[in-house]
This record gives structure tokens, C-alpha cells and sequence, in this order.
């Protein structure tokens, strides 16, 4: 069965390379090893989201029952989303749990985590800390979606409030990302985040 | 966005007049060829089925999918309800053989339990074991074999040590103090 998880990556890698998608930059894959179990996946941030202008790295693993069973994928950047762990980069995507079909690849599975990002789904969360904040205040969301996007993955958006904040908690001795989670955690109140980290 | 990239191979291949069949055609060849591809491997289908929501599989491909969920039997392409009995097998022309194919996936084999090993499961019973079964096994089993091995003095063993080595003389000494044990356990046998 390895064999068949072998020779249908081979052929869904071509089919993604010569696909509209990678033509356009929205998404892309590459090996990480010669036995193709390991891949390296990307996708670009949806536009008129908060993950515009940047690009998000995908760990993608095949299973040995591949396709039967589906790839198990986690983000590698760093993302503030309702339905991606802030903290491991884990993904609640029915597609990837219950929900999978064979007939499904790596060019869909890319597309749906797009998708993913443009519709984010609080009622189903994977982080609970951010999906509160999406359902409570989605514009305190949105402004930190865009900075988490603009610091781990490139986008456009440069906050100098938050860098601000953060800078005075790392002046306090906090490292930078601990700092900017706790921040984030709690809608950029830097007393109670610092509260929080001194606690 | 994918009927605009049509849109535009259709235009030009109009406009390059006396060429335009020719790529057509080829087009159309390549078309078919992943037509009749496999939804599960991607590969052309062997042992062909098709569901009844129209979509095509090797019926190997789609046994092992129906194998690996068999609470949710859905079609791995639309998700419509499918089932075993429920998916036409094709017949291309010229096969000869005109069998279904779904019987050509052998029928999971049978559980397979093996028996323990007297010899072995006999003897660590054989001390003090708590287990009466395990006991009687070992001690019917064992000086059978040891009698068979060491009253066969005519033929030389392959492996027995020259005679007159240390070896040799272990050997022996060996062999008597369990021919001993052996009586003894007969002996134990006959009076319990
Ligand atoms: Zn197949
Ligand atoms: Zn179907």
C-alpha cells in the first residue's frame, strides 16, 4: 500500500505543479524527501482577509494508507486563526479528520485551507482563545490576524501599536512571541498581559 | 477562472486556421485518457466499477475505501451513498473473460489461529507450574524425546563430541543425570 501513497503523490505532485493555482502563486508544494511521505506545502493568504500579502508554510505528511487516509497537515507560520492552534499549528478541518474522500489531493486540500482562511468557522474553534475573540470582537481579531501576518508571514501590514506594546514587554525581559501572545490573547491590553505574564 | 483559461485555448486554436483540427484532436485524446482514470490511484482503471452518482474506479481501488470506513460508505468523489452491491462493473470490447469484478477481489481470508507448540508450551510447566494441564503436558512430552536421543547409541549423532574429550565426557555425564531425572519423573508418575 505504500506503493500506491508513492506513485499517487508522484502524479498529484505534477498535477499541482502545472495547475492554475501555482501559475498564479496561490498555492504550492515541494519535496522534502526523495520518498515522497514528506512535503512542504504553501499558500498565499486570501485576498480582503486579514492574511493578505502573506504566505503561509504547510507541514504535510502522508500516511502509509495514503489516500484511503488523508495527509496529516499543521501550519508551519505562525497564524491567528479560530480553527488553527496559535500554538502548534494544528488544523480542525473536517476534510483532514472525518470528512476525507480519496478521490481528494494535495491541490484540494491547499484549496480548502484557503478557504479556510477567508471563512473561519468560531463554532468548531481549534484555539478557543482566538475564536472568543473572533465571536467578540472581530475587529480586535482582524488587527491581530494582520499583525501575526505581517510578523510571521510576510504580509504588508505593519501595526506600530503593537510593536510598541510588544517592545515594552520585551524590555521587561519577556521574549518577543511570548509577549505577543499574551497580548493578543488579551485584545492588546498591556496591563492585563503583563498581569498574565507576571503572574 | 478555469472557463476564461478554455475560453482562450478555444480562440486560438480557431484562429490558427489549418492546424486548429490537428491540436484539437490531440486535445481530445488526452481528454480521454483521464477519463477513464481511477478516482482513488489517479491511474487508468483496472477491474473498472462505476457508482451509481457516474463516477469511475478500479474495484480494487474502491474495495479498500469501503474497506477502511465501513460505517461511512460514501463515494470518495461526490460523497454520495454507495455500496458494494450497488456499483456497475464495466466490460470493455474484446475482453474475454466477462466476469465481474467484484469477484475477482478475494474474499477476506479467514482468521488464522495457530495452535500453541506442545514442546514448548510443555516445559516451563514442568518445575512447580500451577497449571495441572501444563504439567502432565511437559513431563509426558520430555523424557519421551530424551529416551529416543540418548538409547540411540548405535548411529553417532551429528554434532556428538569425539569420544575421550572433555566435551565428550560432559556430554555423557550430561545425559545419565537426565536419564536419571527421567526415571525419577516415571517413577514420581507412577506413585502420585
Ligand atoms: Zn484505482
Ligand atoms: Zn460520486
Amino acid at each position: 500500500m505504500a506503493n500506491i501513497a508513492a506513485q499517487r503523490i508522484k502524479r498529484e505532485f505534477k498535477e499541482v505543479i502545472k495547475s492554475e493555482e501555482v501559475a498564479k502563486c496561490a498555492i504550492k508544494v515541494e519535496l522534502v524527501n526523495d520518498s515522497y511521505t514528506e512535503l512542504k506545502g504553501e499558500i498565499a493568504g486570501p485576498p480582503d482577509t486579514p492574511y493578505e500579502g502573506g504566505t503561509f508554510v504547510l507541514e504535510i505528511k502522508v500516511p502509509e494508507t495514503y489516500p484511503f487516509n488523508p495527509p496529516k497537515v499543521r501550519f508551519m507560520t505562525k497564524i491567528w486563526h479560530p480553527n488553527i492552534s496559535s500554538v502548534t499549528g494544528a488544523i480542525c478541518l473536517d476534510i483532514l479528520k472525518d470528512q476525507w474522500a480519496a478521490a481528494m489531493t494535495l491541490r484540494t486540500v491547499l484549496l480548502s485551507l484557503q478557504a479556510l482562511l477567508s471563512a473561519a468557522e468560531p463554532d468548531d474553534p481549534q484555539d478557543a482563545v482566538v475564536a472568543k475573540q473572533y465571536r467578540e470582537n472581530l475587529e480586535m481579531f482582524q488587527i491581530t490576524a494582520r499583525h501575526w501576518t505581517n510578523v510571521y508571514a510576510g504580509g504588508p501590514h505593519v501595526n506600530s501599536d503593537c510593536d510598541d506594546k510588544i517592545r515594552r514587554l520585551v524590555d521587561m525581559g519577556i521574549e518577543e512571541h511570548q509577549a505577543r501572545a499574551a497580548l493578543s490573547s488579551y485584545n492588546w491590553d498591556l496591563e492585563r498581559a503583563t498581569e498574565q505574564l507576571f503572574s | 477562472m478555469a472557463s476564461s483559461a478554455t475560453e482562450t485555448t478555444k480562440e486560438s486554436s480557431t484562429s490558427g486556421s489549418g492546424s486548429g483540427d490537428n491540436s484539437e484532436t490531440k486535445d481530445e485524446e488526452k481528454k480521454d485518457d483521464s477519463m477513464f482514470e481511477c478516482n482513488i490511484c489517479l491511474d487508468t482503471a483496472r477491474d473498472a466499477v462505476v457508482s451509481m452518482c457516474g463516477h469511475l474506479f478500479c474495484w480494487p481501488c474502491l474495495h479498500q475505501w469501503l474497506e477502511t470506513r465501513p460505517n461511512r460508505q460514501v463515494c470518495p468523489v461526490c460523497k454520495a451513498a454507495i455500496s458494494k452491491e450497488k456499483v456497475v462493473p464495466l466490460y470493455g470490447r474484446g475482453s474475454t473473460k466477462q466476469e465481474d469484478p467484484r469477484e475477482k477481489v478475494p474474499p477476506r481470508p479467514a482468521g488464522q489461529r495457530t495452535e500453541p507448540d506442545p514442546a514448548t508450551a510443555g516445559f516451563p510447566g514442568f518445575g512447580f507450574g500451577e497449571n495441572g494441564f501444563h504439567m502432565s503436558f511437559g513431563i509426558g512430552a520430555f523424557p519421551f524425546g530424551f529416551f529416543t536421543s540418548t538409547l540411540n547409541f548405535g548411529e553417532p549423532r551429528p554434532g556428538a563430541a569425539p569420544r575421550g574429550t572433555q566435551q565428550h565426557l560432559e556430554e555423557q555425564f550430561l545425559s545419565k543425570v537426565f536419564l536419571w531425572l527421567a526415571v525419577l519423573f516415571i517413577f514420581w508418575l507412577l506413585m502420585a
